[in-house]
């Protein structure tokens, strides 16, 4: 008997009917419910404010810190434009302009671009699916602090005249012979932050996935949250490539293993590759999120439902695909085979087709409405001209011989902050101005938004409309100043006059977002006249996220669903208490959003703070090559994640069931494939192994790319040990399955046995994969070295595995993990699944593929 | 005994109620047509083999990939069932719009993977040389 038998399943009525919904709550119902949430949902006060972990608080953070690291960013590009003003001019040093014009860059995409998708998305996710939070807040919490320490120690290398100068893109071998520390502040800090973005990927797509309402299903969901579930999974596949390309980077600058050194077989075209797998990607995932906000909007401004909200859907979906074939377009000039650039030239075409079916959808939908002109829909206007225009630059620049001709140019400069400008910032400043009201329950003015408008409109224009001009006029990229013979000079001084201008629409916008607003008193709910979820919201604000979680069947809820907020305000839907004073939210199916169980949901913590600190020590020291303190960091930082999962997480509850609401009993746990953590290791385990197969092209790449790959008469690994150490860990892996399937037919005895045994496997098999590449040096050629590095790649992910298996064993001991709830063990199995795959593709590139290589 | 599983609703529509991803289907043999392409190119040119195989090959792979997205878009034509069912929108909240709305999406996704394939099938039609 497994324990899919012992656990419960939802009982009563599902779908409500209409009678069920129209059954009146007491008065002294209601005032429970509402006592019960307040407790349960209490935000912390005083200085212990600073422990929160609800979304709305970590949103709201979030998001200002990525607009401050924004706004440093800007101001960065505006001393680079004082200094390109005129022929000759000496306000910046090249040093200094070179470290600002990369931090420029850094920031604006790794710092701005993507922390602002997800922290609005933090913010706004739940209350679209009418729920109380996200699956996890406290690895929100724990992704936002990662972000500050990482964020303050990138921008803060420029105080102390360290920072990285070799371009936002690091290339080598420019970058991995650059004296000081600059490019290890940017790798690590970078990494480090990476990290904390896929953190908040994967709580974003399980968020999407898991925690719709009841009935929501997925022909009916807001169109932001399919753009946020695409966008999740874009960020999943393309950020590992990158971290997989920093760890060899760093693996260089730190010890010396030749992987970007043509000299000793390396090459550094491997890490172009590397970066703009990730590259190119990313600028859709900076666009596809910010064109979301538009998506809300406009429905809302022609006051109907959006038209083809399937093409849209295809939008969505099929830029996601297609930008991953386009990366080579930032690579036209480095001598591929014309063939190969062909490939890519063709999928930049093509990805035109899926951009612009969204940007019709939204004009028909203007169209067929009874367009109510706002100040959002004045800013989605600007973003779409601007955008406009900078994707037809982009049909040109994926012409190969045009690209080739403006190849590092000004040119390049203006298309992309078209597109940037266009895609990102004006649609993200349309949301601030639609979603204020929701985020603050104030409003913002409409006087100042449209001066902030015309200034930063106009400003934009004046500086990037000429650059194309001064680009084709042969003004390359990256140079701190140039000659007055030139004749650039002109072009420049007004590119800088309109810098000025976008500064000063800027501060009109940063005042109005500050400003005190206390005169406005109690706003409206729907200022807007919305049909979307997050118009239900309480004003004044209650912490609960939702009164009581409804039943959806339509997509604008608010328009299509009469009398829905006054059914919810009166705690009629699905858990409208907290019996316990726990926090809870509801768990729903996939597709069709049908009602799971009752997540237990973490409240205000510090670990979490501490956990992020000790990372960032753990990924800060190694910077300047001190590396005990950074393994002391590294051990505390697991210390403080595993006391937090074992205090908070997949305990066995007090109750196994709750009453829902509306007829409804729920269980409170769930282990395997319904529950919300499995979905987070499953999504997790997807993006690592994108980083794994990173490497693995690595080795490929080498061998096409090189022909002394391997180097005749090399060491190769040895066989013997390979098979012992590859043996052990599926040792490990069948031995953690077989505890499973024992613990959940109730053999409690054996299934200890077999998960005490696992660890041991594994680290035995660690060990012989290490002999195996002992003997090899490798520092002396490239093949050694990425052996070298899949072996520690694989050691590390054994080590966490032995964690992992060793926290079951003490769990099944102390009674959290039992045959009932065994969540912690179907999620480790989950994890040491693709260890066993892992381990079988590196025992073969290991052993086997070097003698079958021609 | 639970009503919450609607048992004809599940034997209706069982092959999807679990999975969004068939949805990507299309768009995945637009990946996998891409990624072999590239690799195969990129192979023959660094190693020199002969351009023509690799052109008839990746001929031969683009029959294969635009015939099964065809097969794909010709399934969810029928699951969309828009000439017998008139709804555009789709836009009800019954497993009925829920599955006439997949196959609606896996539809323009396997037209727009089906483009990209061409697309990116024409420089090897083009381009007779590595160079």
């Amino acid at each position: 008997m497994t324990n899919e038998h012992l656990m419960p399943v939802a009982e009563g009525p599902y779908p409500p009917t209409e009678a069920m919904l129209a059954e009146p709550v007491s008065q002294a119902e209601q005032e429970r419910g509402k006592a019960e949430l307040r407790a349960a949902w209490k935000t912390p006060v005083g200085w212990r404010y600073w422990s929160a972990v609800n979304n709305t608080e970590i949103g709201v953070w979030y998001s200002l810190t990525a607009f401050a690291f924004m706004l440093i960013a800007g101001l960065l590009a505006l001393a680079i434009r004082v200094q390109l003003a005129y022929p000759d001019n000496t306000f910046l040093d090249a040093d200094r302009f070179n470290q600002f014009f990369t931090m420029h860059g850094s920031a604006m995409m790794f710092l701005f671009a993507v922390p602002m998708f997800e922290a609005i998305s933090i913010l706004l996710l739940p209350a679209l699916c009418g729920a109380r939070d996200m699956p996890f807040p406290r690895l929100s919490a724990f992704g936002y602090w990662c972000f500050l320490i990482g964020g303050v120690f990138i921008l803060g290398s420029l105080i102390f005249d360290a920072g990285p100068k070799a371009g936002w893109f690091m290339y080598p071998p420019l970058a991995t012979k650059e004296e000081g520390i600059g490019p290890d502040v940017w790798l690590l800090g970078l990494s480090f932050i990476e990290v904390a973005s896929i953190a908040a990927a994967v709580e974003l797509i399980v968020g999407t996935l898991k925690t719709r309402p009841p009935g929501m299903r997925v022909n009916v969901m807001p169109l932001y949250a399919w753009y946020v579930m695409v966008v999740g999974g874009m960020i999943l596949f393309a950020f590992p490539p990158l971290i997989a390309g920093d760890f060899l980077f760093e693996l260089e600058r730190s010890f010396n293993w030749p992987f970007f050194d043509p000299e000793r077989g390396g090459d550094p075209l491997l890490w172009q590759h590397l970066f703009w797998i990730f590259g190119h990607p990313e600028v859709y995932i900076v666009f596809l999120p910010s064109i979301a906000i538009a998506a809300m909007i406009v429905p809302t401004v022609a006051r109907r439902p959006i038209v083809g909200y399937s093409w849209i859907v295809l939008s969505a979906v099929g830029t996601g695909f297609l930008s991953f074939g386009l990366w080579v377009h930032h690579m036209f000039t480095t001598g591929l085979p014309q063939l190969s650039l062909g490939f890519f030239s063709a999928a930049s075409e093509a990805v035109v087709i899926p951009t612009g079916i969204q940007l019709f959808a939204f004009v028909a939908t203007l169209m067929v409405g009874r367009v109510k002109m706002s100040l959002p829909m004045l800013w989605i206007a600007g973003a779409l001209a601007i955008f406009v225009a900078g994707g037809l630059t982009g049909v040109m620049l994926a012409i190969v011989p045009f690209n080739w001709q403006v190849h590092d140019t000004y040119f390049i400069v203006a298309h992309l902050h078209y597109t940037l400008f266009g895609g990102m910032v004006f649609p993200l400043i349309a949301g601030v101005y639609y979603f204020y009201p929701f985020f603050r329950k104030k409003l913002m003015s409409e006087r100042l938004g449209r001066w902030a408008f015309w200034l930063v409109f106009t400003g934009f224009n004046l500086t990037f409309l000429p650059m194309h001009l001064t680009g084709l006029k042969g003004m390359p990229r990256r140079v701190f100043t140039y000659p007055e013979s030139s004749g650039w000079g002109w072009l420049n001084m007004i590119s800088t006059i309109g810098a000025f201008i976008i500064a000063a629409g800027f501060a009109v916008f940063v005042y109005d977002l500050f400003r005190s607003k206390k005169y406005q008193g109690v706003i409206a709910r729907n200022p807007w006249g919305a049909g979307t979820l997050e118009f239900s919201h309480d004003v004044p604000e209650e912490a609960w996220g939702v009164r009581s979680i409804p039943y959806i069947t339509t997509r604008y809820p608010l328009w299509e669903q009469d009398g829905l907020v006054e059914r919810m305000d009166a705690g009629r839907f699905y858990l409208p208490d907290a019996p316990d004073h726990q926090r809870e939210t509801m768990v729903t199916s996939v597709i069709d959003a049908k009602p799971i169980y009752v997540q237990r949901v973490t409240g205000p913590a510090w670990v979490t703070m501490f956990a992020a600190a000790f990372t960032g020590g753990a990924f800060i020291f190694p910077t300047f090559h001190i590396y005990e303190p950074a393994i002391v960091c590294a051990a505390f930082a697991i210390v403080c994640v595993m006391y937090w999962l074992w205090t908070t997480t997949a305990r066995p509850p007090e109750h196994d069931m709750r009453d829902a609401g509306l007829g409804l009993r729920l269980p409170t746990y769930a282990s395997g494939p319904n529950a919300v953590g499995w979905w987070g290791m499953w999504i997790t385990m997807l993006g690592d192994a994108t980083a794994f197969a990173a490497l693995i092209f690595g080795f490929f790449f080498y061998w096409t790319a090189r022909p002394d790959f391997p180097p005749e008469g090399a060491l190769h690994p040895d066989g013997m040990w390979i098979s012992v150490g590859i043996g052990l860990l599926v040792a490990s892996w069948a031995l953690i399955l077989a505890g499973r399937e024992l613990n959940s037919r109730a053999h409690v005895a054996r299934a200890r046995l077999a998960i005490a045994l696992a660890p041991l496997a594994a680290a035995g098999g660690a060990f012989a994969v290490y002999l195996s590449v002992r003997d090899l040096d490798p520092t002396s050629h490239v093949y050694p070295a990425i052996m070298w590095a899949l072996m520690v790649w694989l050691c590390v992910h054994a080590g966490a595995g032995i964690l992992m298996q060793g926290y079951c064993f003490a769990g099944s001991i102390a009674g959290k993990l039992t045959p009932k709830y065994d969540a912690d063990l179907r999620n480790v199995t989950l994890y040491w699944h693709f260890i066993a795959f892992k381990s079988l593709v590196v025992g073969a590139v290991l052993g086997l593929v070097p003698g079958w290589l021609p | 005994m639970t009503q919450i599983t609607e048992k004809q609703e599940a034997r209706e529509f069982h092959a999807e109620a679990t999975s969004v991803w068939r949805i990507t289907f299309g768009p995945l043999l637009w990946a996998v047509h891409f990624v072999v392409s590239y690799s195969a190119t990129a192979v023959v040119c660094a190693k020199g083999g002969d351009v023509g195989v690799l052109r008839l090959g990746i001929g031969i792979g683009t029959f294969l990939a635009l015939a099964g997205i065809a097969w794909l878009g010709w399934r969810a034509w029928q699951q969309w069932d828009t000439l017998r069912n008139r709804g555009w929108e789709n836009d009800t909240g019954t497993s009925q719009d829920r599955h006439q709305f997949l196959g609606h999406a896996a539809f323009l996704l396997a037209a727009i993977s089906f483009i990209g394939v061409v697309y990116v099938a024409l420089p090897p039609l083009l381009i007779e040389s590595c160079q």
